[in-house]
């Protein structure tokens, strides 16, 4: 694609990666799946190292990066949504947290420099899995009927305006929500690296052209890039946070209809 | 190279290292259009033996150019791929059970063994200061009994300084008023002694001289009663 001199490569291009091993087979590893991969490592590596430095009366390093992360999520995440009963999910939304902020941050890590999260399978599943998980957690604790009745008839609306508001929470909690929960992470991330790419190509080119190009790129488009890579670490990690946390207020409210 | 030399060589390469490390997206954006469609050239050239044999041939020609305008085309970004799903989802799992293993209880355990020894180390100062409070409540206790035990036998000594002080000023009064009635008593019995002594020696000086003066022997009782009374009337006097 040329725009104003620009060779820009299609945005689906953008988010196209060559198979690298299992070519033509179901195993076929991309970039993105390494990504996945790398996320997996690291979060393994932190919490591996961490683990092993538990008599260190002062925290530093790996061990202080895992326990502020334990205690985020316990404290801002699943205290506040769930309550105390929802520590039995400590685990899996510590790696849900770890999980999704390793491979957003990729998007920053030069020559890697690409977020896996801007691809929709992972962000799909994960959230596919949330509804699997809140829907079992209503069910178990409020019993299939109650459930449903506590979801598509939340309690304190009058009852005229059941006609309306039954279809649009039936829709909103049930279909809407594992979509919406996707596509948030992963429109996120796209916008992020799209940015990123645009300020990449758009410095690299004045650069190339010489003259006031170097101007150009020294003064606007690079200290845009510098700007948005500090903007998209901060999105990659809220991004990470927001999915965690709705998962949480998915899960508590399915435990606790009454809140 | 003074130091601002040596600043701006530093920013500029700071920068330099920015704007090759940030850039790199450019160059790794995905595969590059053109590095494919030149994939599909030297493909069709090394199949059919040159390019200019392609050009020639219709259906050839047809063919590279399909080739070269799927170098356009890439999946929907949108659609989820199988292959990511798979490595995605078996990563999660990997680590959702090594979080469920091994991470999130080693973790939890150091911060919880943190708080605990935390807690039991306030514990233990709040003993150690209840201790040393207790400690402090006996030393003031002891030192005010002390003090108290202090003023009581200073007050007692100065009490029974007085009462020895009292005694003692009784005891010498006694003495002196004693010593003072001896002595009254001494100078009266002295006084007495010297009055009969003198009137003695007076009345036989007196009689003496009167025998001289009238040559004749006076009534000598009749002159010691008078002799007598003229002393006593000096010693009044």
């Amino acid at each position: 694609m040329n725009l104003l001199a620009l060779e820009f490569p299609p945005v689906n291009h953008l988010f196209d990666w060559p198979t690298l091993w299992f070519e033509d087979t179901p195993f076929a590893l991309n970039k993105v799946g390494l990504t996945y991969l790398f996320a997996m490592v690291v979060t393994i590596a932190i919490f591996w190292f961490a683990g092993a430095k538990r008599n260190r009366m002062v925290p530093a390093g790996v061990q202080h990066v895992a326990e502020s992360g334990v205690n985020f999520v316990e404290e801002s995440v699943v205290m506040q949504t769930i309550g105390p009963d929802g520590k039995k999910f400590m685990p899996f939304l510590t790696t849900m947290f770890f999980f999704i902020l390793f491979s957003n941050i990729t998007e920053v890590i030069p020559f890697w420099q690409f977020p896996a999260n801007s691809r929709m399978a992972m962000p799909l599943t994960l959230a596919l899995l949330v509804w699997v998980l809140y829907n079992f957690q209503g069910v178990k604790h409020q019993g299939l009927f109650g459930y449903l009745k506590n979801s598509i008839f939340p309690p304190g609306v009058p009852i005229a305006l059941y006609v309306i508001v039954a279809p649009i929470e039936f829709v909103s909690t049930f279909i809407v929500r594992p979509f919406s929960l996707a596509i948030r992470l992963w429109a996120n991330m796209v916008a992020g690296h799209l940015l990123l790419v645009t300020f990449a190509i758009l410095s690299a080119t004045m650069w190339g052209s010489g003259g006031l190009g170097y101007g150009g790129a020294l003064v606007l488009s690079f200290p845009m890039l510098i700007l948005m890579t500090g903007f998209e670490i901060l999105v990659s990690v809220l991004q990470a946070f927001i999915f965690t946390i709705l998962t949480a207020v998915y899960i508590g409210g399915s435990m606790h209809p009454e809140h | 190279m003074t130091r601002r030399i040596r600043q701006i060589a530093g920013a500029l390469g700071l920068t330099g290292t920015l704007l090759v490390l940030l850039a790199a997206p450019a160059a790794a954006s995905g595969e590059s259009i053109g590095g494919c469609a030149v994939e599909a050239a030297v493909h069709a050239e090394e199949e059919y033996g040159s390019l200019h044999a392609v050009e020639e041939d219709k259906k050839l020609f047809e063919e590279l150019e399909k080739e070269m305008e799927g170098c356009l085309e890439a999946p929907s970004p949108i659609i989820p791929e199988v292959d990511e799903i798979i490595w995605g989802g078996a990563a999660f799992l990997v680590l959702f059970f090594f979080m469920v293993w091994k991470g999130m209880p080693a973790v939890q355990g150091a911060m919880k063994d943190r708080a605990d020894k935390i807690a039991s180390d306030l514990d233990a100062a709040d003993t150690a200061k209840s201790d040393a409070a207790k400690i402090k409540a006996d030393h003031e206790a002891a030192l005010a009994g002390a003090k108290s035990e202090a003023n009581q036998i200073i007050e007692d000594a100065r009490a029974q300084a007085d009462q020895l002080k009292a005694e003692l000023t009784a005891r010498a009064n006694e003495e002196v008023a004693e010593m003072r009635t001896r002595a009254a008593a001494d100078a009266d019995a002295a006084r007495s002694q010297a009055l009969n002594d003198l009137r003695g020696d007076v009345s036989e000086i007196a009689i003496g001289a009167a025998e001289r003066v009238i040559g004749s022997n006076l009534d000598r009782d009749a002159q010691s009663a008078l002799v007598d009374a003229y002393i006593d009337e000096v010693a009044r006097g």
